[in-house]
């Protein structure tokens, strides 16, 4: 579907210059989650609906095209060291945040500063740890240094998240703790009105640096935590596109000749770590057994009807490593007893799911895989932030987590796989799969990196230290009438650049 | 009645203290504080250890809760953690979606519970009362949010002529704003009606077999003025009651129905701040709700003394 969408936009960019777009007219985002605020210090990350509305009243240092490529937004050009570990981009000059205040180096520099920060306390200082110092010797040049090599920098900027969003200095500086509500960028749209919980009201930036932008007068946000409810409203026409997770509500609108779905597939996959230093999981073949054990198409078939796509690697569709073979353990259950019967032993544990419908079924359908080969497994029922605690400490024995959609795969997986990192859940060490992972991630040549990675997927499938279940799949649904959807990057809807026929 | 208000009133004060103590303990219970919660990913023991001390949580829990209720009681709820809102703030933006809701559905519920609790009074045991109690039953059994997605698709997907979701301040358009609370309100109120009916209908039938409305059927008073001026306020005690105690459902109902239509109310409040771990609202939200409820309960009990003088004057 989306495919479809994208090839025709494509034309109709090519076919008309920009001008030819309507101007004028509101559209309302109808969203899941209620936005607590834009201050990296008091919200640590940004929820889906956070990074949607960031993605219309900030704007990333660069933006990814079609293809998954970066191209200028803020930043103009952008060289690198030989090494990959110093980054230096040039600054589109002459803009302004909304409140009038320039964006420079120096307005980089203050956030980057202000999140990483230790005294701050800033949970989003996690995905800056990479960064040893950022220095603006200029108004328009910063320069990113930084502790291990990042190749693809420049696409992995362009993500909508909370550490791409520059706020202005002044404002963050004049309204302390309500700069959170009211957050001033350099975005197409700047903040009208706020009523928590029902709506923030968004209108076009008179003095936007892209003249051509934003095309629409007005963008509202509303949450709509009811899925049901949110899905109506799209048929009531109260919204014109809406965040959605619900495949009920998917199908229904591919069948509905009034509503568009939009789709994409990106990196990254739902996935689940065994703790290889407790038993049973010390042991790999009790571990390879229960990765045979699972039949992923009947899985999605139960959770999705058949829509999520199975996940063999840790890379997905949107990603651009691709493998011939990433020796993916097929389903069987024969040779998963098997290897029970090789053990030798009984197994029986614990695994963690998140305590909501979601997290419960995708357990109880493990359970039921693994009780046919004879393996005991009880749910351990936790929320979300007890999830992440009990992962971080090790006191687990399997537990859920997700590899994001992202430009690149070289932080998540140096920081998933690489003996002794933090975020290693599975305290698994193994020197050939770190020499890899660090080849991979300083290496330029993309089809090294490429066979470098299929390798790595091999050894840890092979090891069934972690095990993927599904890719990572987006879904916005529409009104045709909406234009310019942004693909779906990282869960984003991002309409900056919408128009209304 | 100075003395009995007064009186009343005083419970107010160990019920607030034991209602934001509990709140206290049940909040330093959960599992995963605020400090793992706004850490996320960075939530190192050490890391968490130090953000604990910064906000006070290693505190003993005792001293933890003496200092907010000094500052609660100097009026001072503090801020949200999470958005940074002044706590009452943050409340009173809400408090009147939630009011509002909660008078309509209780409206709705009186207006279809009422009459339907007389008419199967008077007609005690014949096809009518039958009927109407298989349906209250039914009526019961019946979860809000499947009405709630029934309506919408009626009356906002099919007819078009309702909003499904979404809010109209009072000020900003009257119209707007009534027509935002009919759904949600006739959701909420569709629950408590059975209730209502159920407890009229025995009050009254018990009443209807007082002498003093046989003496007035026997001085050949029209029925209906028997019925509604003679009969109803006695019988309508437990009916008061019911509708006080009723502001409690109605709130725990409320959070779904705000949820289900998006309301920007006091319930949904609730939730995020829950869900964040967000203590500061929770607690005052708590404060709120449970002042509101004694606060209605304590007008029920003055309702009594007026509906029933030998309560007023301490005979029975």
């Amino acid at each position: 579907m989306w495919r479809t969408a994208a090839a025709v936009l494509g034309l109709v960019l090519l076919a008309a210059p920009a001008a030819a777009q309507k101007q004028g007219g509101t559209a309302t985002l109808g969203l899941e989650l209620d936005i607590p605020g834009f201050d990296p210090l008091k919200v640590g990350v940004y929820d889906t609906a956070a990074r949607s509305a960031a993605a219309l009243m900030f704007d990333t240092l660069t933006r990814l095209d079609e293809e998954g490529a970066p191209q200028p937004k803020l930043a103009q050009s952008w060289t690198s060291s030989e090494d990959f570990k110093v980054w230096t981009f040039k600054l589109q000059s002459g803009v302004k945040f909304s409140d009038g205040t320039p964006f420079n180096a120096q307005a980089v520099k203050f956030n980057y500063d202000r999140m990483r920060d230790p005294n701050n306390h800033c949970s989003c200082a996690f995905y800056l740890s990479n960064i040893a110092q950022i220095e603006a010797p200029d108004e328009l040049t910063v320069i990113f240094r930084l502790r291990d090599p990042s190749v693809n920098m420049p696409a992995l900027v362009a993500a909508s998240v909370v550490t791409t969003a520059y706020h202005s200095p002044a404002a963050v500086e004049r309204l302390g703790a309500d700069y959170n509500r009211n957050p001033v960028g350099t975005g197409a749209f700047v903040l009208k009105s706020w009523v928590a919980g029902d709506r923030l009201v968004l209108e076009r930036n008179p003095n936007y640096w892209r003249p051509e932008y934003p095309r629409l007068d007005k963008v509202i946000l509303r949450p709509l935590p009811d899925a049901q409810a949110r899905f109506a409203s799209l048929e009531a026409s109260e919204t014109d596109i809406i965040w959605d997770d619900n495949f009920d509500n998917i199908e229904k609108a591919e069948k509905d000749k009034s509503l568009v779905v939009y789709e994409y597939t990106g990196s990254g996959a739902a996935v689940a770590a065994f703790n290889t230093k407790v038993a049973p999981f010390d042991d790999r073949r009790v571990r390879q057994a229960l990765v045979m054990a699972i039949d992923r198409k009947k899985m999605s078939q139960a959770i999705s009807n058949g829509r999520l796509r199975p996940a063999q690697d840790p890379y997905g569709a949107g990603s651009w490593v691709k493998c011939q073979d990433v020796g993916a353990l097929p389903y069987d259950p024969a040779k998963a007893k098997e290897l029970l019967e090789d053990y030798g032993k009984p197994v029986s544990f614990k695994m963690v799911v998140t305590a909501t419908p979601r997290g419960r079924m995708g357990g109880q359908i493990f359970q039921q895989f693994w009780k046919q080969i004879g393996v005991e497994m009880q749910l351990d029922q936790v929320d979300q932030t007890t999830v992440v605690t009990k992962a971080f400490k090790h006191d687990f024995e399997l537990t859920p987590w997700r590899i994001i959609d992202s430009a690149d795969p070289a932080a998540q997986m140096y920081a998933n796989f690489h003996t002794g990192s933090p975020v290693n859940l599975a305290q698994y060490s193994n020197p050939e799969l770190d020499q890899l992972l660090e080849h991979a991630r300083a290496t330029a040549d993309k089809t090294t990196r490429i066979k470098d990675y299929c390798e790595i997927a091999r050894i840890i499938n092979h090891e069934a230290v972690w095990f993927w279940t599904f890719q990572n799949t987006y879904y916005a649904i529409a009104k045709p009438k909406l234009k310019g959807v942004a693909k779906l990057y990282s869960d984003v809807i991002d309409i900056s650049e919408s128009w209304l026929e | 009645m100075l003395g009995f208000a007064g009186r009343r009133l005083l419970y107010l004060v160990p019920v607030l203290i034991a209602v934001t103590l509990l709140t206290f303990l049940i909040a330093a219970l959960l599992p995963g504080d605020l400090a793992i919660a706004l850490l996320a990913d960075e939530a190192t023991p050490e890391k968490v250890a130090a953000l604990r001390h910064e906000m006070g949580f290693d505190e003993p829990l005792a001293w933890q809760y003496l200092h907010w209720l000094g500052s609660a009681l100097a009026g001072d709820f503090g801020r949200s953690f999470r958005t940074g809102e002044m706590v009452l703030s943050a409340i009173l933006q809400r408090l009147p979606v939630t009011l509002e809701l909660m008078l309509f559905a209780q409206l709705i519920a009186l207006a279809i519970g009422v009459p339907l609790g007389i008419l199967c009074a008077v007609r005690n045991g014949g096809a009518f009362d039958r009927l109407m109690t298989a349906i209250a039953f039914g009526k019961l059994s019946l979860p809000a949010y499947m009405l709630a997605i029934v309506l919408i698709y009626v009356f906002s997907v099919r007819l078009k002529l309702l909003p499904a979701t979404g809010y109209v301040p009072l000020n900003e358009d009257i119209v707007g704003n009534l027509r935002s609370f009919v759904l949600p309100a006739v959701t909420l109120g569709f629950g408590e009606w059975p209730v209502l009916m159920r407890v009229l209908r025995s009050d009254m039938i018990a009443t209807l077999q007082e002498d003093y409305i046989a003496m007035a059927r026997a001085k050949g008073l029209r029925p209906w003025r028997i019925l509604l001026v003679h009969a109803l306020k006695p019988s309508s005690l437990t009916l008061v009651t019911v509708t006080g105690i009723g502001i409690g459902r109605l709130i725990g109902g409320a959070v779904l129905v705000e949820t289900i239509f998006a309301l920007p109310g006091i319930g949904r409040l609730l939730i995020g701040a829950i869900n964040a771990r967000d203590f500061a609202i929770m607690q005052g939200v708590v404060l709120f709700v449970a002042t509101g409820f004694v606060l209605v309960n304590f007008v029920v009990d003055v309702l009594y003394g007026v509906l029933d003088p030998r309560i007023r004057h301490g005979r029975s």
